[in-house]
C-alpha cells in the first residue's frame, strides 16, 4: 500500500528551475511514467521522491505521511538506476541480497527471497558471477532483482532501458510490464522514450522544462494532446503540425485548405496524425509536391513540405510515386487538432 | 600466436632485447654492488689502490680469513643496535600510514561527494602546502617543539610526517573517489545504508586498490624520510635513515662506513619484498561492471 502525493513541489538551483510546482497524486499500485526530453525535470522529480534530492518547496507524502525530511533508507523505496549501479565487488547473489543484509532482515529468509527475486528476472544461472562478467541486459535484470527483493512500497525506475540495444529493450520492456503486473506495487518510471511510456503506463505525465504539460492515460495523451508540445512528442511519427490561418471555419496555409473546423478566426496551429490521413487520387485537402518517400514495410510514408514543416502521411504499402510528383492528401476535419498559435494550448473540445 | 601486426623483424627484436638487458643491468647495478660490497671490509669496498678488490675481497680475506664477512652487519645490528632503529621506523610507518589513510579516505570521500565550490580551493591549498619543501616546515616547527618540550619523540615526528603527507594523500584518494560513480552511493542509500554505511560497505571495498596504492606511497615517504626525522628525533629515537646517516658521519673508525652499507642493504631489502608483494594489488579497473561500461 502506497499512495504518493506530491504537493506543489519545486526544485531550484539558484535561479535555475529544475522542477516547477509539480502537483500530483499517484494512486496505490499505479504505474506512472514521467515522460519528457532530457533536462525536463523528470529525473529530478523521481530523485526527490527517493530522497536523493531535497525539494526546495512543497511536500512529498507517502500514505499521508510527510517524508521530506526522511533519509532515502527510511522511505521504503527501491530504485533502478540508468547506469545499473551494481556493487562490482559482490557477485549477483550478494548484490541482490545486499538490501536484506543492510536492513537487518532475518538471515534465514535471505536465501529464499534472493532466489525468488532472481527467478522472477531469470537470473538463476548467473548468481555466482560478478557484474563485470554480465551483459548489459543481465546487469539491468540484477538491478531489477535487487529492487524487488525486499518488496518495497514504491518502485522508482530511472530510464532503466536506455542503455540497452533496441532488441533487448523491447524484451526487457515486456518483462518489466509483466513484473509490475505480478508485483502490483506503486511504480514511478522515468523515460524520454514515448513508446515505453505508451506501453507501460497507467498514467503518463509529460514534462517540459520543469513544467507538467499534461497528465493522463496513454490514450488520452495520444488522442487529445493538451498542447502542441505533447502533440509533437507523442506518437511515432509525431503528429504533423502546420501553422496557418482560420477564417470562417476554414484552415488555410501553403498547399492546404481544410474546411468544417470550429475555431475562432486568426492564426492557429493545426495537427493531425500520419495514420489519420489518406493519400487520394484527387480532391484532397492538401495538394503538394512530394518531398520524400519512405518504405516502412507495412506502409509507405509520404512526406510533403508545408510552410517549412514536414507533414507525413501513411499510404498503402504498394503506393509508389516519385519525389516532386504532386500528391493529394485527404485530411478528415474530425481528426484535426487545433492549437493556439501563440500559447500552443489546445483549442475546442 | 603473435599476429602479423605485432610481429617484428629480427634485428629490431635483438635491439629491443639488448636495450632492455642493458637498462636492467644499469638499474640493478647500484643495488647489486652495494649488496656485494656489504660483505667486504672498507679497504676493499672503498679501495683506492685497486677497485677490483671490491670484487675479489683481498683485504677481507687478509682480515677475516674469508672473502666474505658479516662484520658490517654484526657491527650495525649488534654493536650499534640497529634493530632499535628498525623498530622505530616500523612504529613511525605504521602510525603515519594509518593516520594519513584514515583522514585521507574520510576527507577524500567527503570532498569528492560534496557539491560545493570550496572543494576546489581546499584541494589547491593542499597542493600548495605539498609544494613547500618539508625542510622549511621543519625549521618552523622546531622552536615550538623545543618550547613545548616535545622535541625528540617519535609521536612528534609522526605528527609532522602526517602533516606533510596529508595533502598528497588527500589529493590522491580524492581522485580515486571521483572515479567511483556517485550512483553507487545513491544505490546503497536507497537500499538502506546511511551515508557512512555506504562509505564502509560499498565504496571502500571498491576503493581497495586506491587505498593500497596511496598507503604504499605514504609508507615510502615515512620510511625514506630524512629531512624531518633527522631534525626532530633525538639520538635514542632515530629511525633507520638518520641512523644510517649517523654511521656515515662518524668516520674515525674503520668499520663504521661498512655499518652504514650493511644498514642500507638491511633497509632496502624489505622495500623490495613489499613492492613485489603489493604490485599485484595495485590494479585499477576493479570498478568495471559497476555501471554500464
Amino acid at each position: 500500500m502506497a499512495e504518493i502525493q506530491l504537493r506543489n513541489i519545486s526544485k531550484r538551483w539558484g535561479a535555475f528551475v529544475g522542477v516547477d510546482n509539480f502537483d500530483l497524486t499517484i494512486a496505490d499500485k499505479e504505474f506512472l511514467v514521467l515522460l519528457g526530453p532530457s533536462g525536463c525535470g523528470k529525473t529530478t522529480t523521481m530523485r526527490m521522491i527517493a530522497g536523493l534530492e531535497d525539494a526546495t518547496e512543497g511536500d512529498i507524502l507517502v500514505d499521508g505521511q510527510r517524508v521530506n525530511d526522511l533519509e532515502p533508507k527510511d522511505r521504503d523505496v527501491a530504485m533502478v538506476f540508468q547506469s545499473y549501479a551494481l556493487y562490482p565487488n559482490l557477485n549477483v547473489y550478494e548484490n541482490i541480497r545486499f538490501p536484506l543484509r543492510v536492513r537487518g532482515i532475518d538471515p534465514s529468509t535471505h536465501d529464499e527471497k534472493v532466489r525468488r527475486a532472481s527467478a522472477m528476472v531469470e537470473l538463476d544461472e548467473f548468481l555466482h558471477r560478478k557484474p563485470a562478467e554480465l551483459s548489459g541486459g543481465q546487469r539491468q535484470r540484477v538491478a531489477l532483482a535487487r529492487a524487488i527483493v525486499r518488496e518495497p512500497n514504491v518502485f522508482l525506475m530511472d530510464e532503466p532501458l536506455s542503455n540497452l540495444d533496441a532488441k533487448l529493450r523491447v524484451s526487457t520492456r515486456a518483462q518489466i510490464k509483466n513484473l509490475s503486473h505480478e508485483l502490483a506495487v506503486t511504480t514511478v518510471y522515468v523515460t524520454h522514450d514515448q513508446i515505453e511510456a505508451m506501453t507501460l503506463a497507467d498514467r503518463v505525465v509529460v514534462m517540459k522544462q520543469g513544467v507538467v504539460q499534461q497528465v493522463g492515460s496513454p490514450t488520452e495523451i495520444y488522442d487529445k494532446p493538451a498542447n502542441d508540445f505533447v502533440a509533437s512528442f507523442i506518437g511515432s511519427p509525431a503528429m504533423n503540425l502546420m501553422s496557418g490561418v482560420m477564417s470562417g471555419g476554414t484552415f488555410s496555409t501553403e498547399y492546404t485548405e481544410i474546411q468544417n473546423l470550429s475555431a475562432p478566426d486568426g492564426p492557429v496551429t493545426l495537427g493531425f496524425r500520419a495514420e489519420d490521413a489518406q493519400v487520394v487520387d484527387s480532391g484532397g485537402q492538401i495538394n503538394a509536391p512530394i518531398y520524400t518517400m519512405e518504405l516502412l514495410g507495412d506502409a509507405t510514408m509520404v512526406t510533403v513540405r508545408i510552410g517549412g514543416a514536414l507533414v507525413s502521411v501513411k499510404a498503402d504499402k504498394s503506393y509508389r510515386a516519385e519525389i516532386e510528383d504532386m500528391v493529394s492528401i485527404h485530411v478528415p476535419s474530425e481528426q484535426c487538432h487545433l492549437f493556439d498559435a501563440q500559447t500552443g494550448a489546445r483549442l475546442g473540445d | 600466436m603473435s599476429s602479423a601486426a605485432t610481429r617484428k623483424p629480427l634485428p629490431l627484436k635483438i635491439a629491443l632485447w639488448a636495450f632492455v638487458t642493458i637498462w636492467l643491468l644499469m638499474a640493478a647495478f647500484p643495488f647489486l654492488w652495494t649488496l656485494w660490497g656489504s660483505f667486504k671490509v672498507e679497504l676493499d669496498f672503498f679501495s683506492i689502490a685497486d677497485w677490483t678488490n671490491a670484487i675479489t675481497g683481498a683485504n677481507t680475506e687478509r682480515t677475516h680469513g674469508s672473502t666474505f664477512t658479516g662484520a658490517g652487519y654484526d657491527g650495525a645490528w649488534v654493536q650499534e643496535d640497529f634493530w632499535r632503529n628498525v623498530i622505530n621506523t616500523t612504529f613511525v610507518c605504521i602510525f603515519v600510514v594509518c593516520t594519513s589513510l584514515t583522514i585521507g579516505t574520510l576527507g577524500g570521500y567527503a570532498l569528492s561527494r560534496s557539491g560545493f565550490k570550496y572543494v576546489f580551493w581546499l584541494l589547491i591549498t593542499a597542493l600548495i602546502f605539498r609544494a613547500i619543501p618539508p625542510i622549511t616546515l621543519v625549521s618552523g616547527y622546531l622552536p615550538v617543539f623545543f618550547d613545548w618540550n616535545v622535541w625528540g619523540f617519535l609521536p612528534t615526528a609522526i605528527i609532522v610526517l602526517v602533516a606533510i603527507n596529508q595533502p598528497f594523500t588527500l589529493w590522491m584518494l580524492h581522485s580515486f573517489f571521483e572515479s567511483i560513480p556517485k550512483e553507487l552511493d545513491e544505490s546503497a542509500k536507497v537500499d538502506g545504508c546511511t551515508q557512512f554505511q555506504a562509505f564502509r560497505r560499498v565504496i571502500i571495498p571498491v576503493m581497495w586498490p586506491g587505498v593500497i596504492t596511496t598507503g604504499l606511497f605514504s609508507f615510502l615517504l615515512a620510511y625514506n624520510d630524512f629531512a624531518v626525522t633527522s631534525m626532530i628525533l633525538n639520538e635514542g629515537n632515530r629511525t633507520m635513515i638518520p641512523a644510517i646517516a649517523a654511521f656515515m658521519g662518524t668516520t674515525q673508525t674503520e668499520g663504521n662506513v661498512m655499518f652504514a652499507v650493511a644498514a642500507v642493504v638491511s633497509a632496502t631489502a624489505p622495500l623490495f619484498v613489499m613492492v613485489l608483494f603489493f604490485q599485484r594489488q595495485i590494479v585499477s579497473g576493479l570498478t568495471a561492471g559497476a555501471v554500464k561500461g
